[in-house]
């Protein structure tokens, strides 16, 4: 034997085998739904399988952006628009960009695109999101080959950038946690996929929220002290001390370049297609910190707002949402608010975008 | 820069291409420095001390061969190996020799130890260096007059950190007659470090984790089948760990065109121990064997002092693994089963048993050897007590092997027994394409979704 082409022949055999089973449909069949990769492949094929009929609109974001198409569609005889939803749990915009790029292929298929923002001032966070590192395990079965040089750029670590090259060229190093988790309990994965199939839909869109609140909670902004019932959740506690009473991040700019770039590549993805992109600021939570960050009149959302298809709902829209009542942690809305939160934006919406045609 | 990462890989390919397209005589030289930029990339400080031990040998060697009187042969030899083991001593020793003082003085523990970072590798270019001269001094080798060829002879980056320990006759014979790997060999070279690399990433690695979320936290896994899965899956790490670097270094080696001596024979398929000996870590029992048992006299001088000699020389072989109680326990341990065997009758114990009874015998030996190894990897004399009393105590529940990595076990156990008759793994690069492709293909798909690649954990043996 020639040791070149059977060692060649060895790599070629590894590349069909990977090919076959994680670059194709095939793994991302059995994800498990609760994991990242495996909740983000449920979200789009639900939103893949949904029946469309008449104008659409997809809401988009992380897990604030809780638009329930339920009530919404309560709506679509008078407002003649069926709303969707594709937001997802940690999704980052960077996410956002590749569920859109696959959610609506043409550009074509919505009426309009609704983008949930934490601010329109593209506020610091804590950390480099560029790095974020459950991106990949989201995306991981939405990226191409094609994807690699891009996706792999978008990290700044050198480590981050690297990861991401070789799983997008090997991606069953990426599915490897969901792998060994099949491995364990292999019979209950199946069952649970199959469940999964046939509820994913109704446990998305018939989701109620639940009903806890804030109001037993009270901030001292002068004191920056919170004030939580004796019965209160420690880790909730602590979570709304950090975001009320916290130190702010330093604004780097680091944050805002990174929104440019994604919001960007929303944006270019849409360019010259009939879709609007409406954005919207999230309410803040149940209590406001009176240190807000400065308006910047540069900010990412604030400069694609000058292009055509581009429009930003008023920044203090959902303003009167921001109530302890509203909100059952320091960032998500409760049942109670979920409900005013949908109608606000289907009105919004609607009379933003005119009556169906 | 462990094996088991992507640096190192960089390192193996580019260090392999410059030898090929380099002429002849600056091969070696190639090597030497590829294998001291290995060497100095863990800790470039260490690099003088394993020049120096390579200087002291070399010209010991010389001397020794240019002189007659015995008186002068041997003040050489002692010369040096005073010098190899008062390093090894000074630095895998000394702390635990000055805690023994403290104690035994009623001091603090720490108040004489020194803060010493052991230098890699340094138990085995150290016994390497051993046999060398003192094969030089039985004239059983010829001093090796190059000094550049003595240097890569110790330095050999494949074999350096953690064996196996070559014998200067078995890598000269390749050395002086170097010829390029034929297309089969270069086809098991790559084999042996797929496989390795499997063995390492995909199994050893798993299995680690198992094994410290066990002994590093004792409290929490109570009872007789937590134990014994905790203890089991140590097994099969430092195997799968410790087999595995062997097979990368026997298939860099092959690559490079030097033939290095088996060091793992399927050793949990031993039906005694005596047999277990003669399959695991195979160049150190050599060494043990060659260089520490037979002077010590070996079987020549009765039953009693052959039990002295083979206690001693596992006391020591323990001891060689590390600076702690608990390996001269797990050494002499096995010296105690050894001897069992000799009083029980040697011959029962060296013959492969009857097939009926051959897998009682084996499945014995193994648990025998489990129990050795809980003094191996326990942190502490107490805690190897506790653990023993875990084993064996009659509750809990809940083993902490999961059942897919028990099934791939089971696979591995059938090849194993497949192997132990056929050698087919060996005779891969003879047989069809297809079958070679396939395993190699299987093992590349092993690794990458089984293999622990977050974080390259560094092989079991590199701390000895």
């Amino acid at each position: 034997m020639r040791a070149a082409p059977v060692l060649l022949a060895s790599v070629v055999a590894f590349a069909v085998i990977e090919g076959a089973v994680f670059h194709t449909g095939l793994y991302p069949w059995i994800l498990n739904p609760d994991a990242s990769t495996g909740y983000l492949e449920t979200i789009l094929r639900i939103e893949h399988e949904r029946p469309k009929t008449g104008p659409q609109i997809l809401g988009i974001g992380d897990s604030r952006m809780l638009l329930l198409p339920r009530l919404s569609n309560q709506h679509t005889a008078e407002t003649g628009y069926t709303f969707g939803t594709i937001a997802t749990a940690g999704a980052s915009p960077r996410c956002w960009y590749y569920m859109l790029r696959d959610a609506d292929p043409t550009a074509r298929s919505y009426k309009a695109i609704v983008i949930a923002l934490e601010s329109y001032d593209d506020a610091e966070r804590w950390g480099d999101e560029n790095d974020s590192d459950s991106d990949l395990s989201y995306l991981i079965a939405r990226l191409r080959l094609s994807d690699l040089p891009e996706y792999s750029r978008s990290y700044h670590s050198p480590k981050q950038q690297w990861k991401a090259a070789e799983g997008i060229v090997l991606k069953g190093l990426v599915y490897k946690r969901d792998f060994e988790d099949l491995l364990l309990h292999p019979v209950k994965r199946v069952r649970y996929v199959q469940l999964n199939r046939r509820g994913a839909f109704g446990w998305n869109y018939e989701y109620n929220g639940p009903p806890d609140t804030l109001s037993d909670f009270h901030v001292d902004w002068d004191a920056k002290t919170l004030t939580a019932p004796p019965n209160a959740n420690a880790e909730l506690v602590q979570k709304l001390k950090f975001r009320l009473v916290g130190p702010l991040p330093p604004d780097t700019g680091t944050e805002s370049r990174y929104l440019k770039y994604w919001l960007g590549k929303i944006y270019e993805h849409y360019r010259g297609s009939p879709t609007r992109l409406i954005f919207l600021r999230l309410p803040r939570g149940g209590f406001v910190r009176p240190d807000q960050p400065p308006y910047n009149p540069h900010s990412s959302v604030r400069e694609l707002a000058a292009q055509p298809n581009v429009t930003l709902i008023d920044e203090h829209f959902f303003d009167s949402l921001e109530k302890p009542e509203f909100f059952r942690d320091e960032l998500h809305l409760n049942g109670p608010g979920m409900i005013p939160f949908s109608v606000m934006i289907t009105q919004e919406v609607t009379r933003i975008l005119g009556p169906a045609r | 820069m462990l094996f088991n990462t992507p640096q190192f890989f960089i390192f193996l390919l580019v260090t392999t291409a410059i030898f090929y397209v380099s002429p002849k005589p600056l091969r070696r030289w190639i090597l030497l420095i590829a294998s001291y930029f290995f060497y100095m990339s863990w800790n470039w400080r260490f690099a003088p001390l394993l020049l120096s031990l390579t200087a002291i040998d070399y010209f010991a060697a010389i001397w020794m061969e240019g002189v007659e009187s015995p008186g002068r042969r041997k003040l050489f030899l002692v010369l040096s190996l005073a010098a190899n083991l008062g390093f090894l001593g000074f630095f895998k020793y000394y702390n635990f020799l000055a805690g023994m003082l403290a104690e035994a003085m009623r001091r603090d523990e720490h108040a004489f130890a020194l803060m010493i970072v052991l230098p890699l590798g340094i138990s085995f270019h150290t016994f390497q260096s051993i046999s060398y001269v003192v094969d030089v001094y039985r004239r059983e080798q010829k001093a090796i007059r190059d000094p550049i060829d003595y240097a890569l002879f110790i330095a050999f980056f494949p074999q350096l950190v953690a064996g196996p320990i070559v014998r200067a006759r078995e890598f000269f014979a390749d050395y002086y007659q170097w010829a390029p790997p034929i297309n089969e060999e270069k086809l098991r070279g790559v084999l042996w470090i797929l496989l390795g690399l499997a063995k390492k990433m995909a199994l050893a690695d798993q299995f680690a984790q198992i094994a410290d979320s066990y002994f590093m936290n004792l409290a929490a896994h109570p009872g007789a089948p937590a134990a014994w899965s905790g203890v089991g899956a140590f097994a099969m790490q430092i195997f799968f760990d410790f087999s595995g670097y062997t097979d990368m270094a026997i298939g860099m080696a092959l690559l490079l065109g030097f033939h290095f001596p088996t060091n793992f024979r399927r050793p949990y398929l031993a039906f005694s121990i005596t047999d277990f000996w003669h399959r695991w870590h195979i160049s150190l029992s050599r060494w043990l064997r060659d260089y520490l048992y037979i002077p010590l006299g070996g079987n020549r001088y009765g039953s009693l002092m052959t039990y002295r000699n083979l206690m001693l020389t596992m006391l020591l072989g323990g001891l060689w693994h590390g600076a702690s109680w608990n390996f001269v326990i797990w050494g002499g341990y096995h010296g105690a089963l050894l001897g069992l065997e000799r009083v029980f009758g040697r011959k029962h114990f060296q013959e492969q048993p009857h097939w009926l009874v051959y897998p009682f015998r084996a499945m014995l030996t193994f648990v025998l050897v489990c129990i050795g190894w809980v003094f191996f990897r326990a942190a502490t004399f107490h805690d190897s007590v506790y653990v023993l009393q875990q084993m064996f105590s009659a509750h809990g529940k809940g083993i902490l092997i999961p059942a897919w990595l028990g099934f791939v076990l089971a696979a591995s156990l059938v090849i194993a027994l497949f192997e132990e008759k056929l050698e087919w793994i060996e005779r891969l690069a003879h047989g069809p394409s297809w079958a070679y492709v396939t395993a190699a293909a299987t093992l590349l798909v092993m690794i990458e979704l089984i293999g622990v690649t977050e974080k390259a954990v560094p092989f079991v043996y590199f701390q000895f």
